[in-house]
This record gives structure tokens, C-alpha cells and sequence, in this order.
């Protein structure tokens, strides 16, 4: 890298070019959430990146040290913003296992597919934003008002729309309303119509290709060893899944089908093409879920919330989100608050450190692209 | 292979750690501070090569810190936290660098909330926070009552003392 950066000053000085810094966010058009990467530039040519992160930085983890059990719920699906089930599940299913709770059936199946529903909003913004990076704004609007649709169900179900704060220790807040599962089974039929058309205005675009394919590619053993996960891991190749290999919610029934592509390259576009085959699964556990769905109640009585008291104990729980493996490890004194919430956040390790192996080689134009495609979400760094 | 079997194999090697088994797919190590780097590098090579997170717990009634190396097979699908205890206040332990490169930007992280000091790391500069000059926040003893009546002038409120 630094062999690069001299090379490149010594040229840009022979043409007469300078060296120069860009701030790549907080406001930029091509940054997603509160956060900055400076850019050394020569040219359009990136040779240096230094972080600015901590634009969003609440204390989380400190703050959940301050709050009842319960009250954290308000908190924790701040910590990523545009799949935030996964934090609500995690949170409760570490609690669960502390207090030995055994929640029903149902609620397991509730939170599965609320879980799924999650990521399809994120992995639409995931497929829109590749589209708004690109200046192809029709891919953008697309898919941000199919999303929308799924932002109604849950407004339906849980009363929020982006934050639902709908899982609580014991269970979830309540059953399905009349009429949502079939609301939801004929969303499902328009997203596998909708697919069609997505491929041909974004898979098969050859602006997208030509502009996605052979970027900042990564190896199966390269991302087991730098800690990227999920989506991104899978996209090289490696069939790995958390969802399979170590089932939470109603996983273990309800049968997931890891989506590879063959001879997957584990550049951008392979990654990209990822999260079109990610959604297509999801629609499929979804209809699975709601078959298999039981009766029954959907949560366990634990008494007073508000004198709730946690045994003794630490365990970590980890969530396939659509970013990859987002995992709580809490620890309890006993009390009526946690003692220590850590948060393991998917985009941590490629945000803040894979960028600095991959920018460098990149132009500025393809920053924007390198962020969405890993799916880089600010808030799960700075907590 | 099942957690019990790996567990006793890495005992048969590393006699003086303690374990415990938290559920099927799930145990803890715990190793002192001087020894811990050789049971990272033997779990490394033994296929544990996922790095997920490293996160600091203080433990301040017994006045020490824990280090926990939280990692996970994608082989035998289990996963494995290391836990390592040092004295709060003489907060040092050799970095992981050498075996996972992003260990960098964990220990980083750690140095900056608990004010843990990371021998061998070359970059422990301040990430998320802007000219902080008070105790490292994660710190139990850090109070944040006290902090924001200092730093944002609140003032108290009618009726409170």
C-alpha cells in the first residue's frame, strides 16, 4: 500500500497533479448512514483511506447497563436500522437461555418469519442502493416502495414501521392479526412476480455488470480470516449459514436452502447477485414458516416485567442477519439490569478494516458500490 | 465431534485451562494472561478460524478486566470463547495481530472503552470518540450522570436535590 501511495505522489507530482483529501461522508451522496471515510486522492485513483467513524456513537452497550431488562428493547433495534429484528431476537433468545425460559411454539414461528421479513426490506435497500450508486434511480425507487409493502405488514402486525419492538423476553407481543397471514402469503406471490422484472432492470443491466463485475474480489479463505459473514462469506463460495449451523427462533424446523452460486467469484457483482438469491429464499421460508405455522399461545408468563431478574450467567446468541452474523453476548449479575451487552456488529470488521485493503485499488466512483455491495451499515459500528 | 470430546482433547494439551459448557454448540476457555496467545494460535490452527469479536467485561468488585476471544469453527460448528483475566490496574496484554488481522480494529475498540493497553499493536489511536479526556466510558467506575451534567450543563431539575 504504501509502496503504491509513493509511486502514484511521484506521478501525480510529474504531472503536475496534487495529492488530495476527499471526505467520502458523512454527507456525501454516496455514504450510507453517519459515517466518513477520508480519502487520500490522486486523480480519481484512491491510495490512502483513514477512518472517521463516531459520528453516530450513542453508547449502546453502556446505556444498556443502565436500563431494566425490558427497557432495552426500546434500545437495541437502533443498532441497525434497516434490519433490526435481529437485534430484538438476539437480545431476548440470550436472555431466554440465561433464564432457562422455554418460549411456545408459535412465538418461534412469529419471530422467524417477522425475522425474514426483516431482511427482505434490508436486502431490497441492499439491491436499491447498488441501483442508486450507479445513477440508476429507477432501480432505487423500485425497490424502496416494494419495500415499503413489508414496511406495511409490519406496521399492521407490531405498530411500527421501521423500529417494531415487537419480541419480548418470553415470546413476542402478539399474535398475527385476522386476515395478516393472507396479506402477507399474496406479498409473497407479488415479490416472485416482482423477480422477474428485477432481473432484467438490474442482473441483467449491462451498466451493472460492466460496472460491478471483477471489483474488489475476495477469496472463500481470505473472508473466513478478515471475518466477513453471511451474504458476503457465501458470495465466494463457502456454504456456511447460522441459520443451519446453529439454529435459533424455529430454524431447526423449518428448512432453509442455502442459495451458492456456481463458480462464485466473490467480487461485487457476485455479491450483489447474493442478495437477489437471498431474497428469493426468504420468500420461500416465509410460505414454509406460515405451512408449518402452530397454534397456541405466543408467550410465557415471567411475572412482573419490571422486577424481571435475570440468573446469574453469560451466553452469546448470534443472528444470520442480511449482513451477516450479528451476535449478543450478554452477561447477568442476577439483577434487574444486565451487568455487560457486547454487540457484534456484521459490518464492523469490513467497514473499518477490510477498507483498507480494498479502497486503495479502487477508483472514487467504485466507493460507493464497494460500501453497498457488503452491505456496510454505520450504525452497527459505532453502537 | 462432540464440545465434550474437544474439550478434553484441548485439556490433554493445555492442562492448566479451566472450561465450562454453556450448551450443545457452545463452551468457555479460561487461561491466565501469559498463556493464553499459545491456546489462540492452537485453536486457530485446529480450524476455530473465525475472529467474530474481542470485547472486554469489567469486572470491578474483583478489580480485574476479562478479555473474551470470541471464535467459531465453520468445520465442527461449534463456538468457543476465550476468556482471559488481567489486573485492572495494570491493564496490558499482548495483542492478537499476529493471528487474526482484524483483531487490529477489536483491540482498538477495546483500548478506547476500557482503556486496555495492547502491547504489539501498532495503532490504538481514538476511533468513535471526539478529544475524550475523562475515564475510558466502559468502565464500570465511569459515572454517566456525573459526566453529562458536566458536559452538557443540564443543571437539575424543579424538585431534585
Amino acid at each position: 500500500m504504501i509502496d503504491r501511495f509513493t509511486e502514484l505522489k511521484k506521478i501525480a507530482q510529474k504531472d503536475g497533479h496534487v495529492l488530495y483529501n476527499i471526505f467520502f461522508g458523512p454527507n456525501h451522496p454516496g455514504m450510507n448512514g453517519n459515517f466518513g471515510y477520508v480519502l487520500d486522492m490522486v486523480g480519481s485513483q484512491v491510495v490512502d483511506v483513514r477512518l472517521n467513524a463516531g459520528q453516530l456513537h450513542r453508547g449502546f452497550e453502556k446505556l444498556m447497563e443502565k436500563r431494566l431488562w425490558v427497557q432495552n428493547f426500546s434500545l437495541i433495534p437502533r443498532v441497525c436500522v434497516v434490519d433490526p429484528d435481529p437485534n430484538e431476537v438476539a437480545y431476548a433468545t440470550t436472555a431466554e437461555k440465561l433464564a432457562d425460559i422455554d418460549i411456545p411454539k408459535r412465538a418461534k414461528y412469529i419471530r422467524t418469519i417477522t425475522l425474514e421479513m426483516s431482511r427482505m426490506t434490508s436486502l431490497l435497500m441492499g439491491m436499491g442502493s447498488v441501483g442508486g450508486a450507479t445513477g440508476l434511480y429507477t432501480i432505487m425507487y423500485w425497490m424502496l416502495s416494494d419495500r415499503d409493502y413489508l414496511l406495511d405488514m409490519f406496521e399492521w402486525l407490531t405498530g411500527g414501521r421501521v423500529y417494531h419492538i415487537f419480541n419480548l423476553i418470553g415470546g413476542v407481543r402478539r399474535d398475527f392479526p385476522e386476515g395478516w397471514i393472507d396479506k402477507i402469503l399474496e406479498l409473497m406471490d407479488y415479490f416472485e412476480n416482482k423477480l422477474k422484472e428485477y432481473d432484467h432492470l438490474l442482473y441483467n443491466n449491462p451498466i451493472i455488470v460492466k460496472r460491478l463485475e471483477g471489483l474488489a474480489p475476495i477469496t472463500g479463505d481470505e473472508a473466513k480470516k478478515w471475518g466477513v459473514t453471511g451474504p458476503n462469506l457465501r458470495a465466494t463460495g463457502v456454504r456456511s449459514d447460522i441459520r443451519i449451523d446453529y439454529p435459533y427462533a424455529a430454524y431447526n424446523e423449518v428448512e432453509v436452502n442455502i442459495p451458492i452460486q456456481e463458480d462464485a467469484k466473490g467480487d461485487a457483482l457476485a455479491r450483489a447477485i447474493q442478495v437477489r438469491l437471498e431474497f428469493e429464499e426468504s420468500i420461500n421460508i416465509i410460505r414454509k414458516a406460515i405451512k408449518q405455522l402452530p397454534e397456541g399461545p405466543v408467550r410465557v408468563k415471567i411475572g412482573n416485567p419490571l422486577k424481571l431478574r435475570i440468573p446469574k450467567g453469560e451466553a452469546y446468541t448470534k443472528i444470520e442477519s442480511s449482513k451477516g452474523e450479528f451476535g449478543y453476548y450478554i452477561v447477568s449479575d442476577g439483577g434487574i439490569k444486565p451487568y455487560r451487552v457486547s454487540v457484534r456488529g456484521p459490518s464492523l470488521p469490513v467497514g473499518l478494516f477490510l477498507c483498507k485493503r480494498d479502497l486503495p485499488k479502487i477508483r472514487i466512483e467504485d466507493v460507493a458500490l464497494w460500501m453497498n455491495t457488503y452491505s456496510i451499515c454505520a450504525p452497527d459500528f459505532d453502537r | 465431534m462432540k464440545i465434550k470430546e474437544m474439550l478434553e482433547n484441548i485439556k490433554k494439551e493445555f492442562p492448566y485451562i479451566g472450561t465450562e459448557i454453556q450448551e450443545e454448540k457452545q463452551a468457555r476457555i479460561y487461561v491466565c494472561n501469559d498463556k493464553f496467545l499459545n491456546i489462540l494460535t492452537y485453536l486457530r490452527n485446529e480450524k476455530f478460524e473465525h475472529l467474530a469479536n474481542i470485547f472486554a467485561i469489567d469486572w470491578i468488585d474483583e478489580k480485574e478486566f476479562e478479555i473474551n476471544y470470541n471464535l467459531w469453527s465453520y468445520e465442527y460448528l461449534v463456538s468457543i470463547i476465550v476468556k482471559v483475566r488481567i489486573p485492572r490496574d495494570k491493564a496490558k496484554i499482548p495483542t492478537a495481530l499476529n493471528i487474526w488481522d482484524h483483531a487490529q480494529i477489536y483491540e482498538r475498540e477495546v483500548h478506547e472503552f476500557f482503556g486496555i493497553e495492547f502491547i504489539g499493536n501498532p495503532d490504538l489511536s481514538p476511533l468513535f470518540l471526539h478529544n475524550w479526556k475523562d475515564l475510558p466510558p466502559m468502565r464500570k467506575d465511569f459515572d454517566t450522570e456525573a459526566f453529562s451534567r458536566k458536559a452538557f450543563d443540564v443543571g437539575e431539575r424543579e424538585g431534585e436535590k
